[in-house]
């Protein structure tokens, strides 16, 4: 009789899928209620981790040489003077429109916290940041996470004591109505992942690489800007990609509203 | 044993500090090459639950990379058995 062998295989075999199953939904339903604590064990080696990065493109910076950093010096100042100016413009309208929606009853929250960004994209999944603010620093569930340059990047979707967790607009699938600022048109963002969204709008409607894409309230937060228009002559819409304004991929600091 | 330890401190590591397009690959590598690497589903579910938004605490369950790692380890069971059967 040869039956043993493939018996004791079977049984074998199924005691380790229940093993697995198991520990599929008890890890599930343990990991998912300390959820805070792996983060609290972890943010130490984030922080020491986010230090070293930073030290090391200071030294390599250092090792550069004199005519890289002299041709490098140039274009940044003349890209510094390009963003003055335009920051210059910029600036002139947002006053015009704060002092309209102050008159309104419509002010902004200028009470901002600043939060250091533990963990962000490409370390983690689905555009998810990691920040060091959490329901201790009075930041809740739907708090608005904009980047030091004004623009918003995402909402809080997850609280803890000590950390939280956002959820940017660019996470995959995620809808956000918006407004197209060349014409004014309502559009809805779609997150694409990575930074970077999707719109479909009809082909007559006018749009360039570089127009700004502003978020549906009064306030008109930048949300994306236009990277590349695609339109094929038989369809009826055109497909417009857009990216955030900065690299999500090296944030460091962003500014919560409490 | 030794290699579920030291692939344990490798997948450890790499969940830590390096981007998903390198953990998640070391992950699966782990599972395919240390025989029953049980340890592979926790690492799973604690990328879930460091690095993506919980709706509700059934999320890791529906989890694609949590179910994946699952069906993975499910179905690596009977093949390795095949493979050291036959030799």
């Amino acid at each position: 009789m040869n039956y043993l062998p493939k018996n004791r295989f079977k049984s074998l075999y199924l005691k380790r899928i229940v093993v697995l199953i198991v520990i599929f939904v008890s890890g599930a339903i343990t990991l998912s209620l300390f959820g805070s604590t792996i983060i609290s064990l972890v943010s130490p080696l984030w922080k020491a981790e986010n230090a070293l990065s930073r030290s090391l493109q200071t030294g390599i910076t250092f090792f550069q040489s004199q005519k890289t950093l002299a041709g490098e010096n140039m274009a940044l100042k003349e890209k510094l003077s390009y963003l003055e100016n335009k920051i210059m413009s910029l600036s002139k309208d947002k006053d015009e429109r704060d002092t309209l929606l102050a008159l309104l009853g419509r002010r902004q929250n200028s009470q901002m916290l600043v939060a250091s960004v533990l963990a962000h994209p490409p370390q983690t999944l689905y555009d998810v940041i990691v920040i060091d603010l959490g329901s201790n620093e009075s930041v809740s569930l739907g708090s608005e996470v904009f980047l030091p340059e004004g623009a918003i990047l995402g909402r809080v979707s997850e609280v803890f004591g000590n950390y939280a967790k956002v959820k940017l607009f660019s996470t995959a699938q995620e809808e956000t109505n918006a407004i197209l600022e060349r014409n004014s048109v309502p559009v809805t963002l779609v997150g694409v992942g990575a930074g970077n969204f999707k719109i479909m709008i009809p082909r007559d409607i006018e749009v360039e690489s570089g127009d700004r894409i502003l978020s549906a309230d009064v306030f008109s937060y930048l949300l994306a800007v236009v990277e590349e228009v695609s339109v094929s002559s038989t369809d009826s819409f055109k497909e417009v990609l857009a990216r955030t304004p900065v690299n999500i991929f090296a944030l460091r600091f962003v500014f919560v509203t409490p | 044993m030794t290699r579920h330890v030291i692939g344990s401190i490798i997948v450890l590591l790499s969940i830590l500090l390096l981007p998903y397009w390198i953990y998640i690959p070391v992950l699966f590598v782990a599972i395919i090459t240390v025989p029953f690497f049980w340890e592979g589903m926790l690492f799973a579910l604690m990328i879930e639950a460091m690095y993506t938004v919980k709706i509700s605490i059934f999320t890791p369950l529906i989890s694609p990379l949590t179910v994946s790692t699952l069906i993975l380890l499910i179905i690596l069971l009977p093949i390795r058995e095949k493979i050291r059967l036959h030799v």
